[in-house]
């Protein structure tokens, strides 16, 4: 049986959009992202994000889940990259020193030390804004874009008819498979078996996840027989396909559109100038007397 | 000319155009411009990786592997959406599942090997380059769209197999070419043992990609190499389980060299921080998965395909 994401039409600022035109949208706010380190450049694309958020119409109670885990998992990689400055050695080359705290204990000759910088600082800042604004934008998708609409969507955006409907397939065996992890994960715990505590050597323990993996990836082929043969029943391949339901674009979806190419033309175009590299500002060091 | 081939050359000629006018206007405008500063690169690396894939599709076009039908159709949904869900779940911050000496769990990666041998190269790459693509936007790590067709290589190159009539002896050029990869990235790794593991992290440690490679880390593609060896002599007789993972060693050493060696331009690493920092604890490591995961895999679907009779 499949399992849905949790769609349902709301009053949105998304849903007033023809998804084709919304994932365009989508992917060249994403491709833009990435041109930018300076939080200067991310704000906007922050606020962009915001905006959405807030005009989704998806209330807390249906996906507090999904949030506290993106915001956990952003704020617990963001405070690492403060501390430790991984990532961002590609990014600066200097680095001004606001602190170094050092703990009152040696190991095996070794003092643990944390040195503050005003570079790790507005790289983790930076990098804060950045992966919140791509992954509450991602997420927001599932919850937005009609699963019946998956494969024309997709068909619409210039995919061949099979690879549109191995999307739309994959979109949706998404939260199935999900689920069906974690049915046999309870199963397994139920004869004793502790993902937690895997113990042995390293190839005692891959052995080990084969009780989980194996399991849910030959019941996923097993089951596809059923949607084969109705695939095949309705004579799938066959001629080019029609899908249930036609997509039309509105002139705000062309706006849209337009909007997207000018996003991601300006984001090339300021990054090809120069701009967009991780900001440091004055304001920032001077306090420090750099 | 056939049209297919034809619009294929145009649209990537079209590309190759729009990318000599940004870097020519682009220099242009700002004389001292550098290009992995910027994230122009990915893309250009995302197009050279498919265009590796259609020569290869295009040079091998008359076998029946690249045929896609219903069933391979169902099957690449399949196969993304479990390496999605499974690299998801396995990334470290779900499940956060142990690590030997710097060489992580990330068994998700055997779906893309599997998937390409049993049901050809189209669904190993799309499982591969799709799983990886839904994988990381579920977890939020954001865009790396040249990891994604590295991941695709993958699934693309266990599935070539298909290709050669007497698979036992691809198995043996598959070998040799596996053992020069190999040689050569452990050869880098003593003559650079000191440099980082990029892609290490125990959060528990707090530790990122600042620890120097371990030994076992830097010996792991030829760990790897000779349990895929053992694998493939002690299934002598199974020639489905000794090419899985034969096929799948290559795989693993091509996708993930076309993802590291594009970071020298797209990071600005060095050759040897790439190969050594990126690709050996990447691959090493994969190969052990390939070399336990992908013949338990075949086995359960050879087995269960008796079941059906299919």
């Amino acid at each position: 049986m499949l399992v849905t994401w949790r769609y349902r039409k709301r009053k949105s600022l998304i849903q007033s959009f023809d998804p084709r035109a919304w994932i365009i949208f989508y992917a060249c706010f994403l491709a833009s992202s990435l041109f930018f380190w300076d939080l200067r450049f991310l704000t906007p694309l922050l606020i962009i994000a915001l905006v959405v958020i807030f005009t989704s119409g998806i209330g807390w109670h249906e996906m507090y889940r999904a949030w506290l885990f993106i915001g956990g998992f952003i704020v617990f990689f963001s405070l690492l990259t403060f501390l430790t400055g991984r990532g961002g050695m590609e990014l600066y080359t200097e680095e001004h020193l606001i602190t170094s705290l050092s703990t009152p204990f040696t190991i095996f000759g070794w003092r643990p030390t944390l040195n503050i910088t005003v570079e790790r600082t507005f790289y983790a800042l930076s990098q804060l804004v950045r992966v919140f604004s791509i992954a509450s934008m991602t997420i927001l998708i599932p919850y937005s874009l009609n699963p019946a609409h998956y494969g024309v969507t997709f068909h619409g955006l210039g995919l061949p008819d099979k690879i549109a409907y191995a999307m739309d397939l994959t979109m949706r065996f998404i939260p199935t498979f999900g689920r069906d992890f974690q049915l046999t994960l309870d199963a397994q715990r139920a004869r004793g078996y502790e993902i937690e505590k895997l113990r042995g050597g390293l190839i005692a323990q891959v052995r080990k996840l084969a009780p989980l993996i194996v399991p849910v990836t030959i019941h996923a082929i097993v089951g596809s027989e059923d949607i084969i043969d109705a695939m095949d029943l309705r004579a799938f391949g066959i001629g080019p396909r029609t899908w249930l339901e036609q997509l039309h674009y509105r002139r705000r979806d062309y706006v849209l559109m337009a909007l997207a190419a000018l996003l991601l033309a300006v984001s090339v175009i300021v990054s090809l100038l120069g701009y967009g590299r991780l900001w440091t500002p004055e304001w920032a060091l001077r306090p420090f007397g750099f | 000319m056939d049209r297919k081939l034809l619009s294929v050359i145009i649209a990537l000629v079209a590309v190759l155009v729009l990318f000599l006018l940004v870097v020519w206007i682009g220099g242009t405008i700002n004389e001292s411009l550098k290009l992995d500063e910027t994230a122009l690169l990915r893309f250009v690396f995302v197009g050279l990786g498919l265009l590796i894939v259609f020569v290869v599709y295009w040079l091998t076009r008359s076998s029946g592997a690249w045929d896609v039908g219903t069933r391979e159709v169902v099957y690449m949904a399949i196969g993304a959406a479990l390496y999605a869900v499974f690299s998801y779940l396995f990334n470290g911050t779900v499940f956060a599942v142990p690590s030997v000496s710097q060489v992580a769990l990330r068994p998700a990666i055997a779906i893309p090997m599997f998937f390409g041998y049993a049901f050809g190269p189209t669904v190993g790459f799309f499982t591969g380059a799709v799983g990886n693509m839904f994988g990381d936007a579920l977890t939020g790590f954001g865009l790396s769209p040249q990891w994604s067709v590295g991941n695709g290589l993958i699934g693309m190159i266990a599935g070539m197999v298909a290709l050669f009539a007497d698979k036992k002896r691809s198995m043996n050029m598959v070998l040799i070419i596996s053992l020069v990869l190999a040689a050569i990235a452990t050869a880098l790794y003593f003559l650079n043992p000191t440099l980082a593991n990029m892609l290490y992290f125990a959060p528990g440690e707090g530790i990122f990609g600042d620890q120097a490679i371990t030994l076992f880390a830097g010996l792991s593609a030829v760990i790897g190499l000779v349990l895929v060896v053992i694998v493939r002599f002690a299934f002598g007789k199974n020639v489905d389980v000794a090419a899985a993972v034969t096929w799948s060693m290559l795989g693993n050493f091509i996708g993930l060299g076309f993802a590291a060696i594009s970071d020298i331009w797209i990071n600005g690493y060095t050759p040897a921080v790439a190969i050594v920092g990126e690709f050996l604890p990447a691959a090493g490591p994969n190969l052990i998965f390939a070399a336990i995961l992908v013949p338990i895999l075949v086995a359960a679907y050879t087995a269960a395909q008796r079941q059906a009779g299919r």
